[in-house]
This record gives structure tokens, sequence and C-alpha cells, in this order.
């Protein structure tokens, strides 16, 4: 069967499917036997038993799915108080049957129209953007925040076609850890660009990003490069979100062997360059899924530093349920390997209503106005799809 | 045994990780202390952490009882509750550093390093010591090469020391050099 065809087949047959980017292309999974949805009682236990005895090595010896911001925020103990906001699961991992691998290049177009007139409406203004920004920077200077991320959020009702959503966005945008999952009752699409944990056997990495430069004809890889490096206030950004990350990667590794693989590098996308360091380790004998997962999540580059205080800070400050943003996408294998990374620039798509979040850092020389709009280009190319 | 106290802080596992490389090493959230590890330890060390030192009145207490009878180390916000309980005041000040790196040298006053040596710094700090500070036994022996800010103290009596920045940083040239001298002195 042609890969286009099967494309159009999943679609056509309305069962639940993921698609998550891979190296050469994507790993498309579906037929599910089993669909687990979390709750701060079963979420444990999930995770403890997704490493199994007796295993095959097949390719779908694993469970793939999210956890979404509030659970991450529970499982390490920080409370959150009732929110408004779509009443979506916390968490949801699908047992796949089926393995199928797909080129980078995704071409469905979707038999149906569902464009809707109706408009995007945003949940912070610009006005009380600042607000809550100033509010923010006074707790910088008292010291209870080093860097914080204020999320906004862009909503409005549609009916998505979520496959050719996300055909149409890995065209405009191929990210590294771009992921679909279509199942009967919502949809997510996303084009992560973050790696938050690799593991392989006893090896564990993660990629921050901390800098985002939209590319122009005058810029090149090294003159991004510079333009980071002369930046003060994107090099101070990503200084502290590569010694958070360290922190967090020391708590479940050997003494001595978290290492920076990649020091501040620049990475080149079709639309951007981003500033990224990866940072590695050996685990700790024994150290459980659990573990590393409570060490790890939520990722701190989407949320802020020092992790716990901020966050604090974040769910008093936050009306609206996060949902599945900076929450965790990726899969736990049965041989205990694992691979996730940060839900950032997506869509969720639940009861026809599209939900898209975006943060941006206060720190202390950043300009209100400027990371409002910055908040809104990150948005916008999502938004655009809808057109 | 090197207890750490962490003031629940995103950088304190480097920490942990570098006072490893020399000695065993317990680490436990300042509210949640372990007597029995408190009592077993001979070096006390507390964590970086957000907020100021009024907001930990269970590190001060710590302090106050084994101040001469154990040897402490601050880092960051631990170096501030140690200025903090010998009556320093701890201010907001205008220029801010958070993932700053910078230049430092040591003063004449320092017993342990060289004088008048410039290195690079890894900082993270909203607040800083108002001076003149003056407490017993203890010295300013690091500062900022350009501001002056107190980077470290040594009172080398009673075995208290501190840094201001950050050793475990990946921006601060030979951290581990710093911790081991301290450790030994």
């Amino acid at each position: 069967m042609k890969k286009d065809n099967y494309l159009k087949d999943i679609a056509e047959s309305k069962k639940p499917f993921i698609i998550y980017k891979s190296n050469k292309g994507f790993d498309l999974f579906t037929d599910f036997s089993k669909k687990i949805i979390l709750s701060n009682k079963n979420i444990k236990n999930f995770i403890n038993n997704s490493i199994k005895k007796k295993i095959k090595n097949k390719e779908t010896d694993l469970y793939i799915g999210f956890f979404g911001y509030e659970i991450l925020n529970n499982l390490i103990g920080v409370k959150i108080n009732k929110q408004k906001g779509l009443k979506f699961p916390k968490g949801i991992f699908y047992k796949p049957e089926t393995k199928k691998k797909l080129s980078n290049k995704l071409n469905y177009k979707s038999s149906e129209n569902l464009k809707s007139k109706s408009t995007f409406n945003v949940n912070l203004n610009k006005a009380s953007y600042k607000n809550i920004f100033n509010k923010f920077k006074k707790k910088i200077k008292s010291g209870e925040t080093y860097q914080i991320k204020i999320c906004t959020k862009y909503r409005k009702n549609s009916k998505i076609d979520a496959l050719d959503f996300f055909c149409r966005l890995t065209k405009s945008n191929m990210a590294p850890e771009a992921f679909m999952i279509n199942d009967k009752d919502y949809s997510i699409i996303s084009c992560s660009p973050e790696n938050l944990i690799t593991k392989t056997k006893n090896i564990i990495s993660t990629k921050p990003i901390a800098g985002t430069l939209k590319k122009s004809k005058k810029l090149n890889k090294s003159k991004a490069l510079s333009f980071f490096k002369k930046n003060i206030k994107e090099t101070k950004e990503h200084n502290m979100i590569v010694d958070m990350e360290r922190s967090d990667l020391s708590k479940i590794c050997e003494v001595g062997s978290v290492r920076i693989i990649k020091k501040k590098i620049v990475e080149e996308y079709k639309d951007l360059y981003h500033y990224v360091s990866l940072i590695a380790g050996k685990l700790k004998k024994n150290t459980s899924s659990l573990e590393i997962i409570k060490a790890m999540m939520p990722g701190g580059s989407v949320i802020g530093c020092p992790k716990i205080s901020t966050l604090n800070l974040l769910n008093k400050q936050e009306k609206e349920n996060r949902n599945i943003y900076t929450g965790s996408f990726g899969y736990l294998k049965f041989n205990g390997d694992m691979r996730f990374n940060i839900i950032i620039r997506s869509i969720l798509n639940y009861q026809n209503q599209s939900e898209i979040s975006v943060a941006s850092g206060v720190v202390i020389d950043s300009n209100a106005s400027h990371e409002f709009n910055e908040n809104y280009i990150k948005a916008k190319a999502l938004i655009d799809l809808y057109k | 045994m090197i207890y750490i106290i962490d003031h629940k802080d995103s950088f304190t596992h480097n920490v942990v990780h570098q006072f490893s490389r020399f000695d065993k090493v317990e680490c436990d959230n300042f509210n949640d202390i372990n007597e029995t590890k408190l009592k077993k330890s001979n070096v006390l060390v507390f964590s970086p952490g957000p907020g100021a030192p009024k907001d930990y009145p269970l590190t001060s207490r710590i302090y106050k009882k084994y101040k001469g009878k154990k040897k402490i180390i601050g880092i960051c916000l631990g170096f501030q509750q140690i200025l903090y309980c010998e009556k320093g005041k701890i201010i907001e000040q205008n220029k801010i550093y958070h993932g700053f790196q910078s230049k430092i040298k040591t003063t004449n006053k320092s017993l342990l390093f060289k004088k008048d040596q410039k290195f690079t710094v890894g900082r993270y700090h909203s607040l800083k010591l108002k001076e003149p500070f003056i407490a017993k036994n203890f010295e300013i022996t690091m500062r900022c090469a350009i501001s002056n800010v107190a980077m470290a103290i040594e009172n080398n009596n009673e075995k208290i020391y501190g840094f201001q920045f950050h050793p475990e940083s990946f921006l601060t040239e030979n951290g581990n050099l710093l911790i081991k001298k301290i450790l030994s002195a």
C-alpha cells in the first residue's frame, strides 16, 4: 500500500491514531488495545507498571500519550486551585498494536470544508498582560523567581480535521518533536521543537531551547549565533535553563556524569533559528521511571526558575486550566526506555472548541509590549491554519 | 558527612553533585530536616533558593545552633542567610543578576585564596549585602570586580564560609577547586 493512501485510509476508518516525528520521517501508531485516562490516583501505578518483565521487543511494546500540566504539578506536590476552562482529561495513554513508518512528506487533504467565520478570542488583553508582567517583575526583584513565563490563550469554536491541519503544519514548520493525536472526542496538533527526555538504557538526555529567532534574508546560522551571544537577555535566560536542567538531571544521575554535550549552539529549522543546549547523564542504578518523570517534569524551560516557587506563582495567577500546554507527550517503552517532549505550539480541539496557548518569558530586562507581541507571533502560525 | 539543606531551588542538585566529589552527601528540604542526619553531619551547606533569608527561620535556627560546632557553608541565598543571622542587612539591588557571568576578585582579607586574583563566576541573585557589614571573625574575601558587591565571606575561626555566586554553575571557572579548598580548610 502506498504511504500517501494510508493517511487517507486511516482518516476514513475513523480509528483513533497518533503520529509522532521520528528521525527520518514520522511514525504512525494505531489499533489501540488499551486507553488509560490518568488521574492523581492511578498515575503512579501506571508509570511504575509501564515496565514489563516479559517483553518480545515488538515495536509496539509501549504506551504513547500525554501528561497534562496539572497532573505533573500534582505529581511533584504542587497544588493548583480550581480553575476555569475545558474539563479535559489530565492525561491519556494508549497501547498501540500497529506502527507504520511514514516519510517526511505527509499528504492529505480534508474532503470536508470546515471553515468557520468565527475569530479567536484571547484571554488576556495587553493591559491585563502588562499588569501581570509588572507583578512578576516585582517578584523577580524580591528574588522569589528569576524567570517566569506568562501564558496567554487563544480560543474559538470550531470543528477541525486534525490530520489536514497537521499535514499543513509539517509543511510550514517541520519540528523535531511534532505530533498529533486524533481520537473520537478530541484532537491535538503540535509542532513542538523541544525534547525533554530521551532515555535509552541508562543514558538520559534533555535538549532545552531558550532563544528563538525568525529567519530572514540577512541572517545565516553564524550570524544567528553571534546575535544570541551578543544578546544579554537571551544569554542569561539560556544560562539559567542550562543550570536548571543540569540540576534536574543530577537528581537521578550518577555523581559527575552530568555533562553539557552541546553548549549553546544554533539549530536551523525551516523558518526559525533556535538557541539550544544538549545535556546528558548516566542514570543511577535502579532509578524508576516515576523518579525520572518527577525529576524532569514539568519541563523547566517553559515554566521559569526556580521551578517550585515559580509554579506556585503561576498557579496563583492563572485562572484558566493550561490543560495539555507545557505538559509532555511521548512514550514509555516496556523495556524502560522513554522519549518525551514539551507540549508547546499546540492546538487542543475538544468539544468543538479550539485552544492555542502560548507563553513568553519575563526576566528582569524584558519588555511587556515586546513579550505580548511575541506571544501573538508564536500563536499566529497555528491560527493561520484555520484560514 | 555533608548535609545540604535545600531551599527548594532548581540548582541544589548541582551543589549536591559538586560536594559529592569530596565526601558523602545527604540532602533534604529545609522544612523536612532529619535530626539524625543533622547531628551526624560534620559540614552543613545552605543551598541557594528563592526569596530572602527572612523567609527561612528554620534555617536560621539551625545556623545559630551549630555555629562554631560544625563547618557551615552558604551558597547564594545560603550565603545571605549566614549574613542575615550575623545581623547583616540583605537588600534589593538596582541591577539584577540572573544567569549572569561576571568577573570577581579576591580581597587581601582571604586566608584561603591568593589576593587580587580575578576569575569568572555565574551569578543568580536579586538581593545583596548592605555594607558596611561588621561581624566578629567575618571577613569579606571576594568582591564583584565592577560593582564591588560582596561575593564571598570567610570566618576561619568558626569555619563558616559562603559565596554569593554559584560555584556549581557551568558559568563558574574552577568551581570544584573553590569547594575543595573550603572543605579542606
